[in-house]
């Protein structure tokens, strides 16, 4: 239900709605929506839950070659997770008009977006830790900012998921940990998985935000919390020590910390790389999209059983 | 119940009770492998999980029991788990198949669970501790097990479907799913010297052809319930001695592949 | 006209609301929904949506359709207007500072009730 250009909507409301949000207040589910506010809070959670979706592929690659039983549980465990987070975030963006089915369909036909980062290879055992420690890392900090959403289920939710989001991180730095202790090879391939993934990383936070009416929208009615800068700066913070800890290089030469200014430069990485990615043309977007396709139209006709499974009258 | 006075500082004993519980954790890894490869693509989002978390149980059993035959050795159960050849496992075969489609995964975890079920009543009685003890509280994750497999086996074969579709309909996939795992099902059954070795010390107290009586008559009234004719077919066997197929290899050589690259490292 | 005050979650017939007991002495509490064919299978696929980590002995499932509930601008109904402070123990206070003695002999003896 894409509303666009949005209906127009009743100007009283739309003000009544403007003060709730400015006071600090949240929506529930059920209440009356701007055609806009809707539009866009849809978009984003609809976003967010495809990223889960999508997400557990590249790491579920490595579960049948997980190297001990206690990491091929623990992974098994993770990428579950994964797929609950998408079942919760896809009933929010429900709440907001659009069935599951419709959604999910979509996104199998390559008609809907996910996150930069699930379209890139996980090629080594690894990429597991990096994905673990960085990605969800990464995607902690817009998760973290966006509980204090306006769209109160969006919020409810994501509550939820950074509570287990917190473990993944945890079980992702107890393999980053194994590996940086390791031995030569391991570090080696731990080093090399980084330099992978790190321009990926930096994307995911997006382009600086252009001063925008629709960025202002967007924090007005705070659907967007921090500004993509900040979080890409909070992120950094919080991880490049882990990094510089156990010895590895961090992947950008020109990364540094400046003392006066509080934050860190670094090289400006390639924007149509990201912007050729959103549009599913990243290096493992194709395959990927197949891959989910190919189990959609297998069970096809599992869907279409269950719709007209009714129990038989006890 | 008195514990059979059985003798396990007896080395045919000791060797013969340490083959069944390799044929269970084998049974119990392979199986999970094949049900963690539904992680992130089932039929619909929620069974997804749920099999996934069936997955991880059966992983853990095969850690508690490989445990079980690696002793105090803290490597030990990985060890087992991944450093043994193919030819060296002694699960059935029908759990080192691939998925075959949801619906053969269905009707193995389905046939595999009412199994299990009877084999943990089995270990639970064969006097030695601690296995007999975790065999008794296994049986409780192993419940939900069977309701899923159950629950998911009516709602594609059993009524309101009839014959809807002919050949192409649920219930002639369901079929053909059943007609494919059954003969290698019987192979649960199969047996080696090992088990004359139990049954003399009454360490096992249920001969196979009994257990098998005791497994079909927990599995066919669930198939008859949906529907589905239970094939006349010969044993597809060989797991308990070690004869796989290809798919064993191809199992294992994924499984191991990152495990190989260095089994001395720590991971 | 007065709006109606009762309305539905709007929910397609597949989803059900899912509500979890943690403990025998608790109540079932709602934590989300599951979408599934019927009730049996909902309460299978509960189980390991939303009971993976958490404490549970029992979950209830219910069609989120059947739910009723109050529409949003009904919620100023429930705020407080006038003093209810005669719904609370407060205001006798000063009254059981009189009584005070009594009233402690009576649980001394095991009159008072829970």
């Amino acid at each position: 239900m894409a509303v666009n250009p949005p209906v127009p909507d009743d100007p009283e409301r739309l003000a009544q709605f403007n003060v709730r949000i400015a006071g600090g207040d949240q929506i529930e589910a059920g209440e009356w929506l701007p055609g806009q506010y809707r539009f866009e809070a849809q978009r984003l959670i609809q976003m967010h839950a495809n990223s889960e979706i999508m997400g557990a592929l590249p790491e579920r690659e490595w579960i049948p070659r997980a190297p001990t039983l206690a990491r091929k549980m623990a992974l098994t465990a993770k990428v579950q997770d994964e797929v609950g987070h998408g079942m919760l975030l896809y009933r929010v963006a429900e709440t907001l008009g659009r069935p599951r089915e419709e959604m999910y369909a979509e996104l199998v036909e390559g008609r809907a977006r996910f996150h930069n980062v699930f379209h890139y290879p996980a090629e080594t055992w690894a990429d597991v830790a990096i994905i673990q420690v960085f990605v969800d890392g990464a995607a902690m900090q817009t998760q973290g900012a966006l509980r204090s959403c306006s769209y109160a289920p969006y919020s409810r939710v994501l509550k939820r998921i950074c509570y287990e989001e917190d473990f993944h991180i945890q079980l992702g730095l107890d393999v980053w940990r194994a590996l940086a202790e390791g031995t030569p090879a391991q570090r080696a391939m731990l080093q090399d998985a980084l330099n992978r993934w790190w321009t990926p990383i930096i994307h995911f936070f997006g382009m600086p935000d252009k001063v925008s009416p629709h960025t202002e929208t967007m924090l007005a009615w705070r659907l967007k919390v921090k500004s993509n800068e900040e979080l890409r700066q909070q992120f950094l913070r919080r991880f490049v020590p882990i990094i510089l800890e156990y010895g590895l290089i961090v992947p950008d030469p020109g990364l540094r910390w400046v003392e006066a200014e509080q934050r860190y430069v670094y090289t400006e990485p390639d924007w149509e790389e990201l912007k050729r990615v959103g549009r599913n043309g990243g290096p493992k977007s194709a395959e990927r999209l197949a891959l989910r396709q190919s189990f959609y139209r297998q069970h096809a006709w599992i869907r279409e059983a269950l719709s007209r499974w009714t129990p038989i009258a006890a | 119940m008195s514990a059979p006075a059985v003798a396990i500082a007896d080395p045919a004993v000791r060797a013969a009770f340490r083959e069944w519980l390799l044929r269970v954790a084998d049974d119990e890894l392979t199986i999970g492998h094949r049900h963690s490869e539904w992680t992130g693509v089932g039929p619909d989002i929620e069974s997804d999980v749920a099999m996934s978390s069936i997955a991880q149980e059966e992983l853990g059993h095969a850690r508690l029991f490989y445990e079980q035959v690696a002793g105090d050795d803290p490597g030990g159960a990985d060890r087992l788990a991944y450093g043994r050849a193919p030819d060296d496992y002694r699960n059935a075969v029908l759990l080192e198949l691939p998925n075959q489609g949801w619906e053969f995964s269905i009707i193995r975890l389905a046939l595999y669970e009412a199994y299990e079920g009877l084999r943990l009543g089995l270990l639970a009685r064969c006097g030695q501790e601690p296995v007999a003890g975790l065999a008794a509280t296994l049986g409780r994750e192993e419940r939900y097990h069977g309701l899923f497999a159950s629950t998911w086996l009516e709602r594609l074969a059993g009524a309101p479907h009839g014959d809807a579709g002919g050949t192409a309909g649920p219930r002639a996939k369901v079929q053909a799913a059943l007609d494919a795992a059954w003969p290698y099902a019987l192979g649960f059954f199969e047996t080696t010297e090992a088990d004359e070795v139990l049954l003399g010390a009454g360490v096992l107290t249920q001969p196979a052809a009994q257990q098998r009586e005791s497994w079909e008559a927990a599995v066919r009234p669930l198939l008859a319930r949906c529907h589905l004719t239970v094939p006349v077919a010969a044993p597809r066997d060989g797991g308990r001695r070690g004869l796989h197929t290809a798919d064993l290899t191809q199992l294992h050589r994924e499984m191991t592949e990152v495990w190989r690259s260095d089994p001395e490292a720590r991971w | 006209m007065d709006e109606s005050w009762v309305q539905t979650l709007q929910a397609a017939p597949d989803i059900w609301a899912v509500f979890l007991q943690a403990r025998r002495r608790d109540a079932h509490v709602y934590v989300g929904d599951v979408h599934a064919s019927d009730a049996e299978m909902a309460l299978l696929l509960a189980k390991e949506n939303y009971a993976r980590r958490d404490p549970c002995v029992s979950l209830w499932v219910v069609p989120a359709r059947d739910i009723r509930a109050t529409s949003g601008d009904a919620a100023e109904m429930f705020a407080p207007v006038t003093d209810k402070s005669y719904r609370f123990g407060g205001s006798y206070r000063q009254q059981q500072r009189v009584y005070r003695g009594g009233y402690q002999t009576a649980a001394a003896d095991g009159d008072e009730t829970r």
